[in-house]
């Protein structure tokens, strides 16, 4: 034991300063849509896409984009193909979002904000009876500390990933968040995973033991769209679909720092997301 | 391996299967699965000389006589067959529902193609029914789905006398999304995406046993640099959940220390596989015709960061099998017998860990194994201790190797071209020793060449019954710790 706390004062502090930096060079990110104009007739990008996450529609005789980042699962084959730079690599990991509306990013702006809209609500299924979000009127009810309980209903990519959060380089005990092991003193559940058929009681049931005012984050594509799996017969199409979701932190896994963004985000701590210059 | 479909009479498979599951065999069973629901498909491999057969037999009547009577291997796999494709093995001792659950309408069977039977009616309920322990003082405690932690989510019910654990039975199913539906639902060439869904931490060997099956089918040679750099990928992601898995072993004894070190130091395997192919999970590395290219200089420095983690590993790991209390934790507790996971056909750390030299590395080909498969890490012990003593055992292997396999690395193209379609009638087999084991992908194509069938056998598939027979007799307070010796995969055998 004694040798166990030497070698660990010995390695000295390993936790990150920096918060949410952006990815080193050569990691792929999330892709990001820039002002550089599309090919026109090029479909380069909705043909390698593995989840149909990217649409190419004309608006005025010029060719447009759009990309929806909720069911992207970040594999970067739209960034290598793209002819004109239309599509980058993003590599900022400061990604999550309140609403699904601002994942869908498109190259034509205010023109095309209508069928972002409708794209949103395509996947959902008509029967499902969504909860009503608990109103939480002050945006810093859980802005010193919140207690998370985690559900996994995927593949589990993203709760090793929110399990490397909480060590010791990205230690998000600092920021006040906690995974707690019951929904009794939670205020915030994270899913992650595209709660298929087997989950959805079980996911119900954890929501509603937990108290209000409480927040849902949706963790990754999966939970955010269904990511691979959208409209197989395990109806495995995403979080919002069973229940309110306050926050939607995109990627396949999202990186470590993403889900900090994105429960920061949840606390109304954003702010402690952005980034120091070096 | 491009596979023949070898029509079989269901009184020869009979024999083949006593012949080859006899003690004197060395053969064993890769899967059984179906193609359409008229018929079942029975793969047989020969680890020693790396072949491999299929024996596909017409099903009548919907039904046939259950082979888990004779062999325990089938068990699970008469279960799924049923789950999915609703043909009945008649005389299964414990015939209930595997993957789906209630939700399901009774009488859907998500990958059968034909029609069922008019006469035919799902006799099974939906509605689960554990097996219950009678006696004075036995107790039922249910845990699961939703688990304390954060990990996957799966029902254990514990029959227990005291504090002792009479029987544990293990209900799974709770993510199962429909992977190998969708996997012939999507076009082949994006269908490796859904592949590495399968189950994060083995997303790199989904992928890697995918492009092999395909590549087979298409009687595809890859470039020998694509070779070495799958290989290099295939023992990252190895050395990055046992360092992960370790450090687990760690956290459920107490010691924070070596849990939370170790957590970091995987935090470095992950950058070697963001080196290697820009993601931490190595998603999109590998797709059939070759893998994504990686710099000369980005190969140096996996070379540097595997020196400096075998440097850093060391101390952490010589503390935890120093470490007495840890030992004492370990040994004898969680025991398999040898010939318990032989009949089961348990795979992976599991099996070695009981004296199986069940390494496919040196069986199969895949990669540049087994030409340049490491000495296999085996242990006799089959507890929790034994299981802890393969993986780290696994780390010092895949660490060596990978430095091998940068040094040699031949330089030139990463991918060939690959033709648009794949062969009719086809059938193509990919075997992958995934970090916990065996990892099979069994594709087979229709007519007019697109996949109509795609089956996965994930190792914990086969090896979830172990953790129910090792925590037999054990106490409760035992269970946390084996089930991380074992560390199995929720969403691989759910698929």
């Amino acid at each position: 034991m004694l040798k166990l706390i030497t070698y660990l004062l010995q390695q000295g502090v390993a936790t990150a300063k920096n918060i949410c930096p952006d990815l080193a060079e050569g990691v792929i990110g999330l892709p990001m849509l820039t002002d550089a104009p599309c090919q026109s007739g090029c479909t380069a990008c909705v043909e390698v896409c593995p989840t149909d996450a990217i649409s190419v529609f004309n608006i005025d005789d010029a060719n447009h984009v759009r990309l929806d980042l909720g069911a992207c699962i970040g594999c970067g084959y739209c960034v290598d193909v793209c002819p004109t730079g239309t599509i980058k690599n993003n590599p900022t990991t400061r990604v999550a979002v309140r609403t699904r509306e601002e994942l869908i990013l498109t190259t034509a702006g205010a023109a095309a904000e209508a069928a972002n809209k409708e794209l949103v609500t395509q996947g959902r299924t008509a029967a499902a009876k969504i909860p009503t979000a608990d109103s939480l009127s002050k945006a810093s009810w859980f802005g010193r500390s919140v207690a998370a309980r985690v559900v996994s209903t995927g593949c589990s990519a993203c709760d090793m990933e929110l399990g490397a959060a909480g060590n010791p380089i990205f230690d998000m005990e600092r920021f006040g968040v906690h995974i707690v092991a019951s929904p009794r003193f939670a205020d915030a559940l994270i899913v992650t995973g595209p709660v298929s058929k087997g989950m959805q009681e079980a996911l119900v049931s954890c929501y509603g033991a937990m108290s209000s005012p409480r927040v849902v984050i949706a963790l990754g594509t999966c939970a955010i769209s269904g990511g691979v799996h959208k409209g197989g017969y395990a109806e495995a199409n995403g979080v919002d679909n069973i229940l309110p979701v306050n926050v939607y932190i995109p990627g396949c896994p999202p990186h470590p720092w993403s889900i900090i963004h994105g429960i920061l985000l949840a606390m109304g701590k954003e702010h402690l997301a952005l980034a120091k210059k070096k | 391996m491009k596979l023949e479909r070898q029509q079989t009479p269901f009184h020869e498979l009979h024999d083949i299967l006593d012949h080859a599951l006899s003690k004197s065999s060395d053969k064993r069973v890769g899967l059984l699965t179906s193609i359409t629901g008229g018929e079942i498909a029975t793969l047989l491999l020969s680890p020693k000389d790396g072949t491999a057969e299929l024996m596909v037999t017409a099903v009548e009547n919907n039904k046939y006589s259950s082979f888990s009577t004779h062999h325990a291997q089938f068990h699970w796999f008469e279960r799924a067959l049923f789950d999915f494709f609703g043909i009945v093995p008649e005389g299964h001792p414990r015939f209930k529902h595997l993957l789906l659950h209630d939700q399901y309408a009774q009488d859907f069977f998500p990958l059968r193609k034909i029609d069922l039977p008019t006469d035919f009616r799902n006799a099974l309920p939906r509605r689960y029914e554990f097996l219950e322990v009678k006696g004075e003082g036995v107790y039922e405690l249910p845990v699961g789905p939703i688990h304390a932690g954060v990990i996957e989510p799966g029902h254990f019910r514990f029959s227990c006398f005291g504090e002792t654990i009479v029987n544990l039975e293990i209900r799974l199913g709770w993510v199962h999304r429909g992977v190998e539906k969708r996997l012939t639902e999507v076009p082949w060439q994006k269908a490796h995406f859904v592949a590495e869904a399968a189950a994060s931490d083995t997303a790199l060997a989904n992928a890697f046993a995918h492009a092999i099956a395909i590549e087979s089918i298409l009687d595809l040679e890859i470039t020998e640099r694509a070779q070495y750099l799958r290989t290099i990928a295939l023992e990252i992601e190895r050395l990055a959940v046992h360092i992960i898995d370790v450090g687990g072993i760690g956290t459920d004894i107490g010691l924070l220390g070596i849990s939370s070190a170790m957590g970091r130091l995987r935090g470095k395997a992950l950058a070697l596989a963001d080196l290697i192919s820009g993601s931490r999970f190595l998603r999109g590395f590998i797709f059939p015709g070759g893998v994504r290219p990686v710099s000369e200089r980005k190969l140096s420095e996996i070379k540097a960061g595997v020196i400096a983690l075998k440097k850093d590993l060391t101390p952490v790991i010589q503390m935890l099998s120093d470490n007495q209390m840890a030992t004492e934790r370990m040994k004898d507790i969680g025991k398999l017998s040898k010939s318990l996971a032989a009949e089961f056909g348990m795979v992976g750390i599991i099996g070695k860990a009981c004296g199986i030299d069940c390494d496919t590395r040196r069986q199969f080909q895949q990669g540049k194994y087994p030409e340049l498969a490491p000495e296999p890490s085996i242990e006799i012990g089959g507890d929790i201790l034994a299981r802890t003593a393969v993986r780290v055992g696994e780390i010092w292997s895949s660490l060596k190797t990978i430095e091998t396999l940068v040094d040699n690395c031949p330089h030139g193209e990463e991918k060939v071209t690959v033709p648009e379609m794949l062969p009719a009638n086809a059938t193509g087999l990919g075997i992958v020793e995934a970090t916990r084991g065996e990892l099979i992908h069994l594709i087979f194509t229709d007519e007019d060449g697109k996949i109509c069938r795609y089956a996965i056998k994930d190792p914990s598939f086969d090896n979830w019954t172990a953790i129910s027979i090792a925590i037999r007799d054990n106490l409760i307070a035992d269970f946390p710790l084996c089930n991380k010796s074992m560390a199995l995969s929720y969403s691989g055998n759910d698929l």
